[in-house]
């Protein structure tokens, strides 16, 4: 009985430190897809190019020497958030710009096709680049803590619990990174226009609002949060050049889970996938976790199209 | 202060605006009628920027917009109440007229103005933290005029104001522009489908048809005038 309380506790906890990972990276694109209305398939391989970004500069700036090898990796992590801010604020002015925004009215779709295009071309490019410039022999940070455990001793002693100490600190920097994210979102003057901006296009134009360089501050800062995300897991899961393909499918499940567009409810779909995806450890085979996620994303999507979080909205 | 020359405008392969002039002068109140379709939106985009001049020239307060992108030119002091008012629905009623503050000139004066417009629109005051989407119409028209007022503007271009409403809150609304022109002393632009009201209202006029000004004149001399009469007025 014992064995059984103890294995789900475990499973719960494992599912909801890496479901706050998820619920990070499925904010980043969910901003993304609230505010330009695009779905974008690169996502993965932005987060894929952070997570190689946050390991080359875990490396070269001696990061774990400077700050010891527990929060070097985590330092990394976040270092490689401006660096993605930059190259999506450059992907956005370069290129996604000619088929998002104002540019749009004159393209067939709304211009969704073109996106679709661009950003599966984008994908591909990324994962062939990423490919050529760092192997395809899976790397991770070292970190001290990422086997490294609290033992957490319940119902006096009886019951046992493995808490990951990298999986818990990543997991405590991504919710504070989520509430910093909804203050700026909806307090500040930048969050209002962008909220704005994702509303109506044409008004934000007749308040003044800069609707393209609202874009670009956009796709920039939803990469950077995402590549935050696969930083903190850097150090936990090795990757290669193509681990953007594993994550992006459970970013959208998360983000249609939470409801389109929300914010909040993409951290909770991201943190509900975690959970599921662990929890069904316990019943199923390891090769038919990513099964669990799918069929309980069946089910909401069927039962309640608008996601957990989502509200049913007219558009004007 | 807008001087409008030979304006051609459309969409696509579509000419809407066929050569059209028109002057607004400093502290006036112009309306511009005309039935559907006569490109009265078209104008008012032209003039915002979302629509593209093909020839001819928009000039605002001695400056040539043709060069000046959309979003800056409420920048320039001209704020544009669009047609089917066109709020951020997800946004609270404060946050709308927040984004009309969105000038230079709006932030600056942006207490002064926040009290004025809920003086004049007592009911946003009580719903001033509802999502702008679950209004009524009506109150939906007084938050897009708030918002363009919100931006301190020198023009105010208002596109159909009474579209969709009932005529007592019409009615209300065309007051209050009224009321707000006397305390504010603005330039207003107003296109709008009710010739009666609009003329009204109004110190002068053009009628648009079919892209090209008709018809222009002090508001008396259209109200006299036998085409507007009987095209417009049903008598």
């Amino acid at each position: 009985m014992n064995a059984g309380i103890e294995g789900f506790l475990q499973a719960l906890n494992a599912g909801l430190l890496l479901g706050a990972h998820y619920g990070l990276m499925c904010v980043g694109l969910s901003l993304i897809f609230g505010v330009m209305r695009v779905i974008n398939f690169a996502h993965g391989d932005f987060m894929m190019a952070g997570m190689y970004v946050a390991f080359h500069l875990f490396a070269l700036l001696g990061l774990g020497a400077v700050f010891g090898s527990a929060a070097g990796p985590f330092i990394a992590a976040l270092l490689a958030a401006p660096v993605l801010f930059l190259l999506g604020y450059l992907a956005q002015r370069l290129l996604v710009s000619r088929v998002t925004g104002t540019r749009v009215g004159a393209l067939e779709g709304e211009g969704h096709y073109a996106q679709l295009i661009l950003t599966l071309g984008l994908s591909l490019i990324l994962q062939s680049g990423g490919q050529i410039l760092f192997g395809s022999v899976p790397v991770s940070i070292p970190s001290d803590i990422s086997s490294e455990a609290w033992e957490i001793d319940l119902a006096g002693g009886d019951v046992v619990v493995f808490v990951n100490q990298a999986r818990a600190w990543g997991a405590a920097i991504a919710v504070a990174l989520v509430a910093l994210l909804v203050l700026v979102i909806t307090r500040s003057r930048l969050g209002k226009s962008l909220r704005a901006a994702a509303d109506n296009v044409q008004a934000a134009l007749y308040m003044g609002i800069d609707v393209d360089r609202a874009h670009r501050i956009t796709f920039g800062l939803g990469i950077a949060i995402t590549a935050v995300a696969g930083g903190l897991l850097a150090s936990s899961y090795p990757f290669t050049p193509y681990v953007g393909l594993e994550y992006v499918i459970i970013m959208y499940a998360g983000v249609v889970l939470g409801g389109l567009g929300s914010t909040v409810g993409a951290f909770w779909g991201g943190l509900l996938i975690g959970v599921i995806q662990q929890c069904s450890a316990l019943l199923l085979p390891t090769q038919l976790q990513n099964t669990a996620i799918f069929v309980v994303f069946l089910l909401v999507v069927f039962l309640r199209p608008q996601g957990l979080l989502g509200r049913v909205s007219e558009r004007t | 202060m807008l001087e409008l020359d030979d304006l051609h405008a459309g969409y696509g392969g579509a000419p809407v605006l066929k050569g059209v002039s028109l002057r607004v002068q400093e502290g006036e109140f112009v309306a511009v009628v005309g039935p559907n379709g006569a490109g009265k939106t078209t104008l008012f985009k032209t003039i915002s920027g979302t629509v593209a001049a093909r020839t001819g020239r928009i000039r605002f307060r001695g400056e040539d917009l043709s060069s000046v992108p959309a979003a800056r030119r409420p920048h320039l002091g001209i704020a544009h109440v669009p047609e089917g008012r066109q709020l951020f629905p997800s946004l609270t009623v404060m946050e709308n007229l927040e984004m009309g503050a969105t000038t230079a000139a709006g932030r600056r004066d942006w207490a002064e103005n926040l009290a004025r417009v809920l003086d004049w629109f007592p009911i946003l005051k009580e719903r001033r933290n509802q999502l702008a989407g679950t209004l009524s119409g009506g109150q939906q028209q007084m938050v897009a005029v708030g918002r363009g007022l919100a931006s301190s503007p020198h023009l105010l271009m208002l596109d159909e104001p009474s579209m969709g409403l009932a005529p007592a809150v019409a009615e209300f609304i065309f007051e209050r522009l009224a009321e707000i022109r006397r305390q504010a002393g603005l330039t207003i632009l107003l296109v709008e489908q009710r010739v009666a009201e609009a003329l009204d209202s109004a110190d002068r006029g053009y009628v648009l048809e079919a892209g090209r000004i008709a018809l222009e004149g002090p508001q008396e001399t259209l109200r006299r005038d036998d085409r507007v009469r009987q095209a417009y007025l049903g008598m």
